[in-house]
């Protein structure tokens, strides 16, 4: 379980992040949907502390991470990062190393497993994602696709609890997003908690269990796809779906 | 799922471990514990078996030089002096080189006993230093163009020709610059020159207006074969005294030398020195201190012209006399020692640049992760060394360091080799550049790169280690190659320091062969095929980079 309780954020005086709570169930898909500027990559970053808050508190299983910094803080983040995994807009990847490097380099180092059953277990994550054939290849020498799907794996070789998905898409045309989505669906299906920032609306629709709309630093509205697509409530909701139609 | 316990991180062997454990080692082996400084100077020589005198090779003939027919060895009437004295005190005798100007600092560090190198008596040093009874009495001699018919007295040196003030040059800080200096005031101009011989063929080749040399006469007798455009001018003027300087503490020591040189005043050993190098004149014999077999006075000789031109001394051939060579006979005699002083160049540069690197990587990390006490001290130590020079930088580590470790340590008799002074001193002037390259490099590597790395759970340092650092090093191996070949050529300021690479080798030989083209052709070479390799390497590693980049 993942539970945020009243997250604020300010940004020199201005308050990016106005008193977020919100709670994410295991093995459920949680979207996170809103205007650009909402504040919904933020919100996602403050989880895993590459982005730190002011008040609040933030849950996942029995860690609790607290906006004060110190070496408690520290250690919780660790502890956090070890089984929150996360998967960035522009991959990440690690230019130096070859695809089986990048999936395997924390397994090894971070969780000391051996280099053995890391590659073993790389190389099955690596086929499951499509890129069995890749593992030799340096990131630079792959496509945008390629490389989400590399970085899913190297997520995924963590074995984590819940992954963040920040805008994974975003980067790519819109037939390499079916394929990533695809395989983001695939994984929701097996069980795999996530929380996403997307404006993939397909996903939203058919993979969420819960959909948020953070709008101005705060939830304007929350519930199963079904109530945000088909019967929103809230004015800020329909505005935002209008738009997005539009786009 | 498995579970790592929060221990691990802590337990595992840290960066900070590793850093710290290399600084330490390499703090050790740069402070070696050597030299002694006790109070009595004789019963240390006699203990240690040895007794180290300290001369500049570069000075060249006649008094400590590298011998033409085997330059691995060295000739002149001061290494027989040095014999003589060591002899008398029971000992070996030790060569240690040193840069000319700098012999009194070595006496003052305690690398050695004696300075023995035509240091002339003056009221400063006598008030400094332990100084001998003079071994040998010195005169200046002018010296002019042989076609130059407009210069044939002192008087004509100081009339400016056509407006235009004599040009003079002297040996940089030499009596001949004082005398000079006194004697003519403003109305001639000076040149000074490192080396003896340079300023002669100076004024031999007229380079830059040159006129006339005023050189210790000793100088002028033993290259004069060598320099058949000059000729001396006026008899030899300006009498001054080379003696040999101790610590001023060790008195028992000067007290030995001076029985020693006397004693070879009166048996006539010193005569027979001073005629092998041509050098005995009516100035020595006028001391009256030689006597013969039954203790009586030998008079001033007849047979030994005051000008010192051509001595011939009767029954004793002159044996030792300037030899130049040159050609492929000269790159055959000395191209091993060049050969093999360029072998320390490539020494200091190898130890020197790894050094100087992993430093610099630490003051970058510093500047850009740590904290504002280790930050804001980094960044004043890159402003400082890159703002003061190599050379000074040399001159205090080799020379401050041991008395800063004999506060911090009293009793304890660190001192530092000029080795390890001098790749020291290198490392720390390149760590400056390398921080900066550094720094450089690690801020081009994207923001995304660290974020992805503690994402998946790693700490900031295993991030720097694994992730940052080695892509951060492929972006600045080319420059930092390119500094390499810099610090190559750097190299040649640790001369100052004693330390004798390929450029003092070559100004040695070149000096004490009058080789300067074809040895300076070679010294070329051997740089160049040091540091040619090296930017072949440059281009190939940026060559690689930018396919790396675009692809």
């Amino acid at each position: 379980m993942i539970e945020l309780t009243n997250i604020v954020k300010r940004y020199h005086q201005q308050e990016v992040l106005r008193g977020v709570s919100l709670r994410v169930a295991d093995g459920e898909v949680c979207v996170l949907l809103g205007p650009s500027g909402g504040g919904k990559s933020t919100l996602l970053r403050t989880i895993n502390g590459l982005e730190s808050f002011d008040s609040g508190s933030i849950r996942v299983s029995d860690i609790v991470l607290n906006p004060e910094p110190g070496p408690q803080r520290d250690l919780a983040l660790f502890e956090i990062r070890k089984r929150v995994g996360m998967v960035f807009q522009q991959f990440n990847l690690f230019p130096h190393r070859s695809v089986l490097e990048n999936v395997t380099e924390a397994p090894i180092h971070v969780l000391k497993q051996s280099r053995d059953a890391a590659v073993l277990n790389a190389r099955r994550i690596l086929a499951r994602v499509g890129m069995g054939d890749k593992e030799n290849a340096r990131p630079g020498s792959l496509s945008g696709g390629q490389q989400q799907r590399v970085a899913i794996a190297r997520t995924l070789a963590m074995n984590p609890e819940a992954i963040l998905f920040d805008e994974p898409t975003s980067a790519l045309d819109p037939r390499t997003t079916a394929e990533i989505i695809s395989v983001m669906t695939d994984l929701a299906a097996s069980g795999q908690r996530m929380i996403v920032v997307t404006h993939a609306m397909s996903f939203a629709r058919t993979v969420a269990h819960q959909v948020h709309i953070l709008h101005a630093g705060r939830i304007a509205e929350s519930g199963p796809p079904e109530q945000i697509f088909e019967n929103p409530q809230e004015p800020i909701t329909r505005e935002f779906l209008s738009e997005a139609a539009k786009a | 799922m498995k579970k790592t316990p929060v221990q691990s991180l802590v337990a595992r062997p840290s960066f900070r471990f590793y850093a710290q454990t290399l600084l330490t080692l390499t703090a050790t082996w740069l402070i070696a514990s050597s030299s002694v400084t006790a109070d009595d100077g004789l019963d240390r020589i006699r203990l240690r078996g040895t007794l180290v005198w300290g001369a500049d090779q570069e000075g060249g003939g006649p008094f400590v030089y590298p011998s033409p027919d085997d330059p691995s060895q060295l000739v002149g009437f001061e290494v027989e002096l040095a014999q003589l004295i060591a002899e008398h005190l029971g000992v070996k005798p030790e060569f240690s080189q040193g840069q000319w100007d700098k012999l009194p600092d070595l006496l003052d560090r305690g690398d050695i006993d004696l300075v023995l190198n035509g240091y002339e008596w003056t009221p400063n040093r006598a008030q400094r230093y332990g100084v001998s009874i003079p071994y040998y009495v010195f005169e200046l001699q002018l010296l002019g163009r042989t076609a130059d018919d407009s210069l044939t007295s002192w008087d004509d040196l100081l009339k400016p020709v056509d407006g235009r003030k004599r040009k003079v040059s002297v040996l940089g800080g030499s009596a001949a610059q004082d005398y000079v200096e006194k004697l003519a005031g403003d109305s001639v101009e000076i040149a000074l020159f490192e080396g003896a011989t340079d300023a002669m063929e100076a004024t031999e080749l007229g380079l830059s207006g040159i006129d006339a040399n005023v050189q210790d006469l000793p100088i002028w007798v033993f290259y004069s074969d060598g320099f058949s455009q000059l000729r001396p001018i006026g008899p030899p003027t300006g009498r001054g005294f080379y003696v040999v300087m101790t610590r001023k503490a060790d008195r028992d020591l000067l007290k030995a030398v001076n029985e020693s040189l006397f004693k070879a005043l009166q048996d006539g050993r010193l005569r027979k020195i001073f005629t092998k190098y041509r050098i005995w004149n009516e100035t020595q014999a006028t001391r009256g201190l030689e006597t013969d077999a039954d203790g009586g006075f030998i008079g001033g000789d007849a047979d030994s012209p005051a000008d010192g031109n051509g001595t011939k001394e009767s029954g004793e051939e002159a044996t030792a006399s300037y030899q130049p060579s040159g050609g492929w006979e000269v790159i055959r005699q000395r191209g091993g020692l060049l050969v093999r002083s360029a072998g320390m160049t490539v020494l200091l540069s190898i130890t020197a640049m790894p050094i100087a690197v992993f430093i610099g990587l630490l003051i970058a990390l510093a500047r850009l992760y740590g904290p504002w006490y280790l930050g804001k001290p980094a960044a004043v130590y890159v402003e400082l060394v890159r703002g003061t020079p190599l050379v000074l930088q040399l001159y205090l580590i080799y020379f401050l360091v041991p008395k800063l470790l004999a506060i911090l340590f009293p009793g304890m008799e660190l001192t530092i080799n000029a080795f390890a002074a001098a790749v020291m001193g290198l490392a720390i002037n390149y760590s400056a550049y390398e921080a900066e390259i550094y720094r450089g490099g690690i801020r081009s590597i994207p923001r995304g790169q660290m974020e992805a790395a503690i994402s998946l759970g790693m700490s900031r340092s295993l991030a720097l280690r694994r992730i940052i650092i080695p892509q951060a090093t492929r972006l600045v191996l080319p420059p930092m190659t390119n500094d390499f070949i810099a610090l190559f050529k750097d190299t040649a300021v640790c001369s100052v320091i004693t330390v004798v690479e390929l450029s003092k080798q070559y100004y040695i030989q070149a000096r004490s062969a009058g080789a300067i083209v074809e040895l300076g052709l070679l010294t070329a070479l051997l740089y160049l095929a040091m540091s040619y390799p090296l930017s072949v390497m440059t281009n190939r590693l940026e060559k690689n980079l930018s396919q790396e980049r675009r692809g």
